[in-house]
């Protein structure tokens, strides 16, 4: 299956498309949560645009001294991040930037949201938020060597750096069969980065509201929604390098694409809901005395594999 | 109101003051948020309806009128006094978000800056109800057998009134000279951190420590939006752990918090995120509370506990089932498999043990212990009084912090009157 790159003019489509399925995602979040709360189930799906209405209604907020172009541009930092992450990822035949080096533009885009949370957290000019932002690159010095490796081990695998080529090397095995230490490690990173469930310390859970403790309005719903982007974009990305892409019986390759990133999606949007929040600080030993030496080691196997293979 | 109107009001989030003595109000509260598909708000800036549990005295109230003004709108803002009446007043609140005119007409009436503070540390407020707390009767102390007993450890009972305590952390004299400015360069005044940040998610002057504008000549520092800048503390600073030159500033916590110790006001020094002092007061209700107002010693105060730790714990899904039993037990038995199946759902969960181990240790044991024993049921150790909850905040970071306060389950309407001393 060979990829080719679709002219510019579908670019608002694919961002129509990640923002679709960022929307059902937090549709199924608001279903488990009306189900914890023992709520019709119905009420749930509502969710995203009940909250959407009620942010577009509601004013913006400045504080005393804010730091406002940076605080935005770090609020809408977490949107632009998975817009230019899912450029990279095919969509069955069809990709929007079929980048030579995919896997280290999406691992360039993650790095971004270090800025971009710090950002949104500093510009407030409050303590919440600028502690907040903090421990989300405390955090990131947990997440993000591991996840680099994890996201090497593929590119490894295939020989190439280009997505089109990851897929290409899964046609017999999908990746994940042979490297699951890789792919848990990199979904924990697509949690982390989106600070979503065991990793959201930094944006509110723990309930302080975290960099989101001052702001309102279209500013919140800027983060709120880039969260469920970066981690629709995670999953697609997911779905591509480690679950073989487009790759699969009787459906086209587009929708098991589809198909697989929604399954992925739905478990990492699932999984906020089993656990409670890791804090930071706790998690940097476990990080890299645990998790960092398993994901070289792991490394270390796909390349002996691939070495003796030739 | 429109379809937006109409779509938004399902999502109402809404900001909830608890005033000691009015727990019961305050659950009602929550039943009724939830039971209308609503939230509850993290922050200020998160909520549309501010609800106040309970008649708050005059600082509560001056705290509140802060954090009403930090409401992005459209808002509104409800007061309940007792359990009956919470459904009414969630209803007449939603009204008032409803109506685009009036909300339209009190976006325009606001001031187009942020508000800025007053001291958190100012007592002046209604200093004369303040001062004379000797008519507020104990009340409250008989049936909570866990409250914070004043004889308990032979020490002075907390004086829950005194801004003063004599018994404040020795490094907090900064914090007691509130009303002599300069006379204290380095960190004196701690008039700039208003009671914005009351609700410690206040505006930008919380960040801003008061420190360095009198020895600095005042005019040569920056004053952004008239706020000093944070600095170092100098002579006074303390010697941070990681060996880091960092910023003092002051910082209060509460009274209006989500998952807070009602009226709790937890005045705090911190350097980075780590607090390096601490003073706690009680802010007092205007009026006795109801009698049988505190949950605490009956199993609606234990699922209350659980609830308020494991929402601070950052596991939504749990908190919110101990707050479905909290409901039942407080209009009925609690449902012995429901409670069973929770209690089973959060001892095994290994993540919650390790991130709870170590936090707010007593001699009786740690946060990890004092839920168990919530969720067994069992009574748990000594009370404690407030300076205690100081000394256990002191050396910890903003987040572990609350998990220690929430964790020690405080009964802030058990309290021990004391004359004030003058200020």
């Amino acid at each position: 299956m060979t990829v080719v790159q679709v002219s510019a003019g579908w670019v608002p489509l694919a961002a129509a498309l990640l923002l679709t399925v960022a929307t059902a995602a937090a549709a199924l979040d608001g279903v488990l949560a009306a189900r914890a709360g023992g709520r019709p189930l119905g009420e749930g799906l509502l969710t995203p645009a009940a909250e959407t209405a009620r942010l577009f209604r509601q004013r913006r907020r400045t504080t005393v001294a804010a730091d406002l172009p940076l605080q935005r541009i770090g609020g809408a930092g977490l949107l632009t991040a998975a817009l230019l992450m899912v450029t990279v990822v095919p969509f069955g035949r069809w990709t929007v930037a079929d980048l030579s080096v995919g896997v280290v533009w999406f691992n360039a885009m993650d790095v971004l949201l270090w800025a971009a949370l710090w950002l949104a957290g500093w510009g407030p000019n409050s303590v919440h938020p600028l502690v907040a932002g903090h421990r989300f690159l405390a955090q990131a010095l947990s997440y993000e060597l591991p996840l680099m490796f994890a996201l090497t081990t593929p590119a490894v695998a295939a020989g190439s750096l280009r997505l089109g080529d990851l897929v290409a090397a899964q046609s017999g095995l999908w990746f994940v069969v042979w490297m699951p230490v890789a792919f848990v490690v990199f979904c924990a990173g697509v949690l982390a980065f989106s600070a979503w469930g065991p990793f959201s310390a930094a944006l509110g859970g723990g309930a302080t509201g975290g960099v989101l403790a001052e702001s309102a309005g279209v500013d919140r719903w800027l983060v709120t929604a880039g969260r469920y982007a970066l981690l629709t974009a995670g999953a697609a990305f997911g779905a591509t390098a480690f679950l073989g892409g487009g790759h699969g019986p009787l459906l086209p390759a587009w929708l098991w694409v589809l198909v697989k990133t929604a399954l992925l999606l739905a478990v990492l949007v699932a999984l906020r809901r089993r656990l409670p929040v890791v804090r930071p600080e706790r998690l940097t030993v476990p990080a890299w005395l645990v998790v960092l030496p398993l994901v070289l080691v792991q490394l270390l196997v796909v390349s002996v594999v691939v070495v003796v293979r030739g | 109101m429109g379809l937006i109107g109409r779509l938004a009001a399902r999502r109402t989030a809404v900001l909830v003051a608890e005033v000691p003595g009015w727990a019961r109000t305050r659950c009602a509260v929550e039943q009724q948020v939830r039971s209308r598909g609503w939230r509850l708000a993290d922050s200020p800036a998160d909520a549309d309806l501010l609800v106040v549990c309970g008649d708050p005295g005059p600082r509560f109230a001056a705290a509140l009128d802060l954090v009403w003004a930090q409401l992005p709108g459209p808002r509104a803002r409800a007061q309940v006094l007792d359990p009956a009446g919470v459904a009414a007043a969630l209803d007449d609140a939603a009204a008032q978000l409803a109506d685009e005119a009036a909300q339209r007409h009190d976006a325009g009436a606001r001031p187009d800056e942020p508000p800025q503070g007053v001291p958190a540390t100012d007592t002046s407020i209604g200093a004369d109800a303040a001062d004379a707390p000797d008519d507020d009767a104990p009340d409250d102390d008989a049936p909570d057998d866990d409250a914070p007993d004043d004889d308990a450890d032979g020490a002075a009972p907390p004086a829950w009134d005194d801004p003063h305590p004599g018994s404040t952390d020795q490094d907090e004299t900064d914090q007691d000279d509130g009303e002599a400015p300069g006379a204290d360069e380095a960190t004196g005044d701690s008039d700039h951190d208003g009671d914005t940040d009351d609700d410690s998610m206040g505006d930008g002057d919380m960040s801003h420590g008061d420190m360095g504008d009198g020895d600095m000549g005042g005019m040569d520092m920056p004053m952004p939006g008239g706020i000093p800048l944070a600095g170092g503390a100098g002579d006074e600073e303390l010697p941070d752990p990681d060996g880091l030159d960092l910023d003092v500033l002051h910082l209060p916590l509460g009274p209006v918090l989500p998952h807070w110790p009602a009226g709790l006001l937890l005045h705090t020094t911190v350097q980075g995120e780590r607090i390096v002092a601490a003073r706690a007061e009680v802010l007092e209700p205007a009026a006795d509370a109801p009698a049988g107002g505190s949950l605490h010693g009956t199993p609606a105060g234990r699922w209350d506990a659980v609830a308020t730790l494991l929402a601070l714990a950052g596991w939504a899904d749990t908190a919110a089932a101990a707050a479905r039993l909290r409901d039942a037990a407080l209009t009925d038995a609690v449902p012995e498999r429901e409670s069973e199946r929770l209690a089973r759902r959060v001892r095994r969960s290994r993540l919650l043990r390790w991130s709870l181990r170590g936090v707010g240790v007593l001699p009786e044991g740690d946060a990890a212990d004092r839920l168990a024993h919530w969720l067994a049921g069992t009574a748990h150790g000594q009370p404690i009084t407030l300076q205690q909850v100081a000394d256990l905040v002191t050396g910890l970071d903003l987040a572990t912090a609350r998990l220690v306060v929430a964790s020690l389950d405080l009964d802030t309407t058990a309290r021990e009157p004391v004359p004030v001393e003058g200020a």
